[in-house]
C-alpha cells in the first residue's frame, strides 16, 4: 500500500470525466446504434403465468407487410442450448422463447423481426398462441409445501438449492445466552430499475465469420455464454464494450437477449436490433432482484452482548433461476455485520414459482440480508431495553481486532466502527436530532430515529458458484489492464469492460496518473472488445477499484521496469542505481543525470540500437490481476473466504409519520462511509447518495407485485414507485477512511454504498416511531402508509 | 410499446375539428395535452385510427371572467389556470386542486378538458368540477349542449360525451364572499395520483356554514359527492363534532376498493381523514374571507 500522505491526485477534489458527456446528452448507448439494415424484434408474450404452449400460429404476422420473420421457442430450441445455469439442475431449462410451456406471465413465446419496431409489435399482436393453463405457485413458501403445482416438472420439486451451514460451538453459544430473540422479516420483490431498459444490436458477417454485439451489458462471461449457447466457437463472437449503459447495478445481464438476436442475425443475415419497452422489461426481462423471507435468531447475554446468530431464508428465483440462487451465498462473508458474534447458523432455501426470474442486483443479497440482521438487532434492543447505539457499540468488532476472522471463515480487512459511528452521530448532532424528534411528536407525529451500521463487502470473487454449487470449482476472476505508450509519448489505458456509470475512465486516468506521476488529465482511456480484449469479469461485486487497481499497479510496474531499463542502459549504470521520477529515469546518486520521458520514448519507439538487450520495443504491456485474497476453495467445514475488503456505513435517519394517514416523511437523513481510500471524492458521494435513494425506495416504495392468478399488478412506472427528488431528503454525509491492507492504495468498494445500510435505517426510524407509542413495527418491506396506518391501527382498536 | 398506425389531423379552426369528429368519431380520439392519452396509445389500450389534435383551435384556450364565473376553454392548460388570477380569486377550490395534480411538466402540456374528458375518478379537476357543479359544454356538427357535472362522469373512464363531440368549454360558478376551499390527498409519492383526494368548499355567514361542497375522488368509480354531509354540515359552525360526525358519516357512505399501493380499509379511513382536514381548512380561510375580504366579482 502507498502512503497516502505521498498521493498527488487519488482522493483529491478532481474532474469526474465523464459527467460532460452524459450531462450535455453525448452518451452513446445501445439504442443509438443501428447499422444500415437493421431489422427489429418484438416479442409474443405469455398471458398466463403458468401454461401450456399447444400451438402458435403464426401466418397472420407473416402476412403483415414489413414482417420479415416470426421464431417460435421450438425453433430456437433445435439450434441453440440452454442459457447458461449455475446451479446442477439438469431437469430445468432456461431458454429466450418458452418450448412447450410458460412458467410466467410475460414469458417470452415468439419474436416477429420487422422493418420497425412498430411493425414488429403489429406483427406480434397477430400471432396467435394456445394456451392450456396449469396451476400456479406464487409464494414461496407455498411452493415448499408438499403437492404444490411444480414449475418444472421434470425437476420434481419446486426447492432448486438448499444448503446449510453452522460455523462454531453453536449450541453452547445459544445455551450460555440469556436470551434469544426472533424475528421475521420480508424483503419484497424489487430491483434496481434503469431508465434504459436492456438493448441489443447483433450484426452477423458472413464472410469474416463474426458476430459483432453491442449491448447494454454489466455480465461477466456474456460473450462466452452466447458463443456457447449460438454453438459458435468463441473467436465468432465479438462484443463492444465502447457501449455507455444506462444504468445497471447487476441487472443488464441480457443473456437471453443476446442469444436472441445473435441467432436472428445469423439465421436472416442483418443487424438485428431487440430494445426491450418498459413492459418487456418489468415482466419478463427476468431482472427482478432478491424476494426474500427471513427467520432470524439472535441470543445475547443479559448485557445485550451477542452470542450466536441464526438465520433462516427462502428466496423467492421466480421461474428461471440463473446466477440468482449464488446471491444466498455471498453474504455469507458478513454474516454477522460488523459484529463480534462467535457462531452462526445459516439455511438458505432458494425456490422457484412462477414469476419472472430474479438477476444479480446491487450487493448480491447483501442489503436483504442486512435488513435483517439490523431488525434483529433493533428487537433485541427492545426487548432489553437497551440503547440501540448502546447495543451496536458493545457489540462491534474492536478496531485493533483486525484483521478479524468470522465464524464463517472470512476476514475482514479493516475497520473502526465506532469511530465511523461517532462521525454520525456528531454530524447529526444527536442531541439535536432528539429534541427534533421531540418537537415532531409534540407536534402531533409519530417520529423516531433509525440507525444501521452495515458492512459493504467489495472486491467481488466468484467463490459463491462453489458454495451453492460444490461440484463447481471455479475460483478465478480476473480483471486486467493494458498500457500503451505511444511514439509521442502519450498514455493509453485499455480495459474490456462496459460501464453503466460508474466513471471507470476517471478511476483508472486517477489510479494511472498517481501510479506514473503523470497528470491523470492526460491519460486516455478506452475500452477494448471482447476479441481484442483482456479476461474481465465486468463491473460487479464493488470490484473494479480493488481489483483493476491491482491489475493497473502490475502494468504500470511492468512499464517502469521496462523504462528503468532503457534509461540505465543510456545513463550507463545499473538498473539499481536509477530511480523513476515521474517519468524520467534519473541517477540515485546524481539526479542532474537523467534520461527524460521523451527520449526513453523515442528510444523504445524508434532506436533499436540504444535498446538493451532482451527488451521488447514499443512500450505496451499487459497485466491480468487475481482479486486479492481468492483461489481457496470452500473448507469441508464450510468457512470460506468471500471477499477481501470491507467498506462500512452508518445511517442515522429521522422518521415522521402522521398517525392519521401512515405516511412517512424522512425530515433528516446523516450518513458516515468508510471506503477505505477514495480515488474520487464526487465519485464516491456520487455512489452513496445514489445508493441512499435506492435503499429509501426499498424501504418505502417500490415492489413488483403479482396477483394471485400470477398477473404483474405492476405495469409501469405508475405503479413501480421510483422515488423522485421529492421523497429523498438532502442527505449530510461523512468520509472515514480505514485503508484496506490489500489494495494499491488502501481502497475498497463502493459501489454497493448507501443501498447497503439505508433499508435497514429506513425501517429502524419507522419503527422506533412506532415503538414509542407501543405500535407494533412493521416488518416488511416496502412500509406502504396503509401497512403503517394498519399497524397504528390495529393498537388503537387494541387499547379501545 | 408503440401504438397502432393511426392518421393525424391538425385543424385550425373549431368548425374543421367538429367536421373531423363527425367524419371519424367513432374510429378517433380528440388529442389535448396527450398526457393521459399518449401513454394509452402506447399500451395500445386506445386505438383510434384518426387522431384529432385541437391544439391549434385557438378559441379552445381562453380562460375568462363572465358575470356568473370563470369559463375555462377545453385547451387551457393546467399550469396557466394555476397560474390565472381569476381562477385563483374566483375559483378558490380549482386554485387548491390544480397544484395536486402531477407535476409541473405535465400540466405544462396536460389541459382542464383533457382531464375532465378523460375522467379518472382519482383525478383532482372532475372531483372539483363535480363539487362545484361545474357546466360542461359540449359541441358537435348536431348543435351545442350543456351537460350538468352531475351528469358528465358516468364510470372510470367514461363521460356524457358522444364520439362526434368537442368538450369546449367548462363554466365555473364564481363563489361567494366568505367562501374558503381546501384540496387534502395522500398518494405514495408526490404528484402521483391520489388514493384518496377531498375537495371540500364551504360559504360561512356569520359563522355558520350557508353552503358546503364536498367531493372525493378515489373511492368510486366517479368523483363521488356526499350530499347528506353537505346537508349535515349547513347551519354548523363546523365545530370537531360536526367535523367528526361528517368525517364518519364519509366513512360509512364510500366503497372504496383495494389495490396494490393501499387497501379498501385505509382508503376508507383516510377518506374521514382528509374530509376533516379539507373541512377546517376551507372553514377556516371562509371565516378570514368573510372577516374582509370579499371576493366577488366586481
Ligand atoms: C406522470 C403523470 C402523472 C399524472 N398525475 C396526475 C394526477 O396526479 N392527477 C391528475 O388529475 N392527472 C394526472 N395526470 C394526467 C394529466 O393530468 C393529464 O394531463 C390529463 O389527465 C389529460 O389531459 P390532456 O390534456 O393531457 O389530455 P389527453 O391525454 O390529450 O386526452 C385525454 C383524454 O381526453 C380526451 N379529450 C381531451 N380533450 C378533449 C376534448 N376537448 N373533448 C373531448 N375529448 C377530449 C382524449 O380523447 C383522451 O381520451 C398525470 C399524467 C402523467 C403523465
Amino acid at each position: 500500500m502507498t502512503e497516502r500522505a505521498a498521493l498527488r491526485w487519488v482522493s483529491r477534489p478532481g474532474a469526474v470525466r465523464e459527467d460532460r458527456r452524459f450531462v450535455t446528452g453525448h452518451g452513446r448507448y445501445v439504442a443509438d446504434i443501428t447499422p444500415p439494415g437493421t431489422l427489429h424484434v418484438g416479442l409474443v408474450t405469455s398471458p398466463h403465468a403458468h401454461a401450456r404452449i399447444t400451438g402458435i400460429d403464426a401466418e397472420a404476422a407473416l402476412a403483415l407487410d414489413g414482417v420479415v420473420a416470426v421464431l417460435t421457442g421450438e425453433e430456437l430450441a433445435k439450434e441453440t442450448d440452454p442459457l447458461r445455469q449455475y446451479l446442477d439442475l439438469p431437469d430445468v431449462h432456461w431458454r429466450p422463447l418458452a418450448v412447450d410451456v410458460a412458467r410466467y406471465a410475460g414469458e417470452w413465446v415468439a419474436a416477429v423481426v420487422a422493418t420497425s419496431r412498430a411493425v414488429a409489435e403489429d406483427g406480434a399482436e397477430l400471432v396467435s398462441v394456445d394456451y392450456d393453463p396449469l396451476p400456479v405457485v406464487l409464494d414461496p413458501e407455498a411452493a415448499l409445501r408438499p403437492g404444490a403445482p411444480t414449475v418444472h416438472t421434470g425437476h420434481g420439486t419446486n426447492v432448486l438449492a438448499h444448503r446449510e451451514f453452522s460455523w462454531g460451538d453453536v449450541a453452547g453459544d445459544v445455551a450460555r445466552a440469556d436470551g434469544t430473540t426472533q424475528v421475521r422479516v420480508r424483503w419484497n420483490r424489487n430491483s434496481t430499475v434503469p431508465i434504459e431498459t436492456f438493448g441489443v444490436v447483433a450484426d452477423w458477417d458472413e464472410h469474416r465469420q463474426l458476430l459483432d454485439v453491442w449491448a447494454s451489458i454489466q455480465m461477466p462471461q456474456f460473450p462466452d455464454q452466447l458463443a456457447s449457447a449460438l454453438r459458435i466457437p468463441g473467436n465468432q463472437v465479438r462484443v463492444h464494450f465502447d457501449v455507455d449503459v444506462g444504468g445497471s447495478y447487476g441487472v443488464k445481464r441480457g443473456i437471453k437477449h443476446g442469444v436472441l438476436a445473435g441467432y436472428l442475425a445469423r439465421q436472416l443475415h442483418a443487424p438485428v436490433k431487440l430494445i426491450e419497452d418498459r413492459a418487456e422489461n418489468m415482466h419478463g426481462g427476468d431482472f427482478h432482484g432478491p424476494d426474500r423471507i427471513f427467520d432470524i435468531a439472535l441470543s445475547y447475554t443479559a448485557d445485550g452482548v451477542f452470542t450466536s446468530i441464526r438465520i433462516d431464508v427462502v428466496d423467492d428465483e421466480g421461474a428461471y433461476p440463473g446466477r440468482s440462487p449464488l446471491q444466498l451465498a455471498k453474504p455469507i462473508g458478513a454474516i454477522v455485520g460488523p459484529y463480534r458474534v462467535p457462531s452462526a447458523v445459516y439455511h438458505a432455501t432458494a425456490v422457484t414459482t412462477n414469476k419472472t426470474g430474479q438477476v444479480a442486483v446491487r450487493g448480491f443479497g447483501q442489503a436483504p440480508t442486512n435488513y435483517a440482521i439490523e431488525s434483529a438487532v433493533d428487537a433485541v434492543a427492545r426487548e432489553l431495553g437497551m440503547d440501540r447505539f448502546e447495543i451496536r457499540r458493545r457489540n462491534f468488532v474492536a478496531p485493533d481486532e483486525f484483521p478479524y476472522r468470522i465464524p464463517s471463515g472470512t476476514e475482514y480487512d479493516s475497520g473502526d466502527y465506532p469511530a465511523v459511528l461517532d462521525k454520525a452521530v456528531t454530524l447529526a448532532d444527536l442531541p439535536a436530532l432528539e429534541r427534533r424528534r421531540d418537537e415532531l411528536r409534540g407536534a402531533g407525529k409519530l417520529a423516531g430515529i433509525g440507525v444501521a451500521t452495515c458492512l459493504e463487502p467489495g472486491g467481488g470473487n466468484a467463490i459463491f458458484e462453489n458454495i451453492m454449487n460444490p461440484a463447481n470449482d471455479k475460483t478465478t476472476f480476473p480483471e486486467a489492464c493494458r498500457l500503451r505508450v505511444d511514439g509521442s509519448g502519450a498514455v493509453v489505458a485499455v480495459v474490456s469492460i462496459s460501464s453503466a456509470g460508474q466513471s471507470h475512465d476517471t478511476m483508472v486516468a486517477t489510479l494511472l496518473g498517481e501510479e506514473l506521476g503523470r497528470d491523470p488529465a492526460t491519460v486516455t482511456v478506452l475500452r477494448a472488445d471482447s476479441l481484442s480484449g483482456m479476461p474481465s469479469q465486468s463491473p460487479v461485486g464493488s470490484r473494479m477499484t480493488i481489483v483493476l487497481g491491482e491489475a493497473i499497479r502490475a502494468a504500470a510496474t511492468d512499464l517502469k521496469d521496462r523504462l528503468l531499463r532503457v534509461g540505465a542502459h543510456n545513463l550507463g549504470v545499473p538498473v539499481a542505481d536509477v530511480d523513476y521520477v515521474d517519468g524520467d529515469v534519473v541517477v540515485r546518486a546524481d539526479s542532474e543525470r537523467r534520461l527524460r520521458w521523451g527520449e526513453i520514448v523515442a528510444i523504445a519507439h524508434r532506436k533499436q540500437h540504444l535498446m538493451p538487450d532482451g527488451v521488447e520495443p514499443g512500450l505496451e504491456v499487459v497485466h491480468v490481476a487475481h482479486t486479492p485474497r481468492s483461489g481457496g476453495l470452500t473448507a469441508p467445514d464450510g468457512t470460506v473466504q468471500l471477499y477481501p475488503c470491507f467498506s462500512f456505513e452508518t445511517h442515522l435517519v429521522l422518521a415522521s409519520i402522521d398517525p392519521d394517514t401512515g405516511v412517512v416523511d424522512l425530515d433528516r437523513y446523516y450518513l458516515a462511509h468508510d471506503c477505505g481510500t477514495v480515488v474520487n471524492p464526487e465519485v464516491v458521494r456520487g455512489m452513496v447518495y445514489g445508493g441512499t435513494a435506492h435503499g429509501i425506495g426499498v424501504a418505502l416504495y417500490e415492489q413488483f407485485a403479482y396477483d394471485d392468478a400470477g398477473q404483474p399488478l405492476t405495469q409501469s412506472f405508475m405503479d413501480y414507485l421510483l422515488p423522485s427528488t421529492h421523497e429523498i431528503p438532502d442527505i449530510a454525509d461523512d468520509e472515514h477512511c480505514t485503508p484496506s491492507p490489500f489494495t494499491t492504495f488502501g481502497q475498497k468498494g463502493a459501489g454497493e454504498a448507501g443501498y447497503m445500510g439505508a433499508p435497514a435505517a429506513v425501517a429502524s426510524a419507522v419503527n422506533d416511531a412506532l415503538a414509542a407509542s407501543g405500535v407494533a413495527p412493521v416488518m416488511s418491506l416496502p412500509m406502504k402508509p396503509s401497512d403503517v396506518w394498519a399497524a397504528i391501527n390495529r393498537t388503537t382498536e387494541g387499547n379501545s | 410499446m408503440k401504438p397502432i398506425d393511426f392518421d393525424l389531423h391538425r385543424p385550425e379552426t373549431l368548425d374543421e375539428a367538429l367536421d373531423l369528429l363527425a367524419e371519424h368519431g367513432d374510429d378517433g380520439k380528440v388529442l389535448a395535452g396527450g398526457q393521459s392519452l399518449l401513454p394509452l396509445l402506447n399500451f395500445r389500450l386506445a386505438r383510434p385510427a384518426h387522431l384529432v389534435d385541437v391544439g391549434r383551435v385557438a378559441s379552445l384556450a381562453v380562460l375568462r371572467r363572465t358575470a356568473t364565473g370563470v369559463t375555462v376553454g377545453a385547451m387551457v392548460r393546467q399550469a396557466s389556470a394555476e397560474q390565472s388570477p381569476a381562477v385563483a380569486s374566483h375559483c378558490p377550490l380549482l386554485a387548491a386542486a390544480l397544484p395536486n395534480i402531477a407535476h409541473p411538466p405535465i400540466r405544462n402540456r396536460g389541459t382542464l378538458g383533457g382531464s375532465l374528458a378523460h375522467g379518472d375518478p382519482a383525478a383532482e379537476l372532475p372531483s372539483v368540477a363535480t363539487a362545484l357543479d361545474a357546466v360542461f359544454v359540449a359541441a358537435s356538427i348536431r348543435g351545442r349542449r350543456e351537460i350538468p357535472a352531475a351528469e358528465f362522469f358516468r364510470t372510470h373512464l367514461v363521460t356524457a360525451l358522444e364520439p362526434d363531440e368537442l368538450l369546449t368549454e367548462i363554466r365555473f360558478p364564481a363563489t361567494d364572499s366568505g367562501t374558503g376551499a381546501a384540496f387534502a390527498e395522500v398518494g405514495r409519492r408526490r404528484g402521483d395520483f391520489a388514493l384518496v383526494g377531498v375537495a371540500a368548499q364551504v360559504t360561512v355567514a356569520d359563522g355558520r356554514v350557508t353552503d358546503a361542497r364536498v367531493c372525493l375522488s378515489g373511492v368510486a368509480d366517479t368523483p363521488s359527492r356526499p350530499k347528506d354531509v353537505e346537508d349535515m354540515l349547513r347551519g354548523t359552525a363546523a365545530d370537531d363534532d360536526v367535523v367528526r360526525d361528517a368525517a364518519n358519516a364519509v366513512r360509512e357512505t364510500v366503497e372504496p376498493v383495494g389495490d396494490l399501493h393501499a387497501t379498501a380499509d385505509y382508503r376508507r379511513h383516510v377518506a374521514g381523514v382528509l374530509l376533516a382536514r379539507a373541512l377546517r381548512e376551507a372553514y377556516e380561510t371562509a371565516e378570514r374571507s368573510e372577516d374582509g375580504h370579499d371576493l366577488r366579482i366586481a
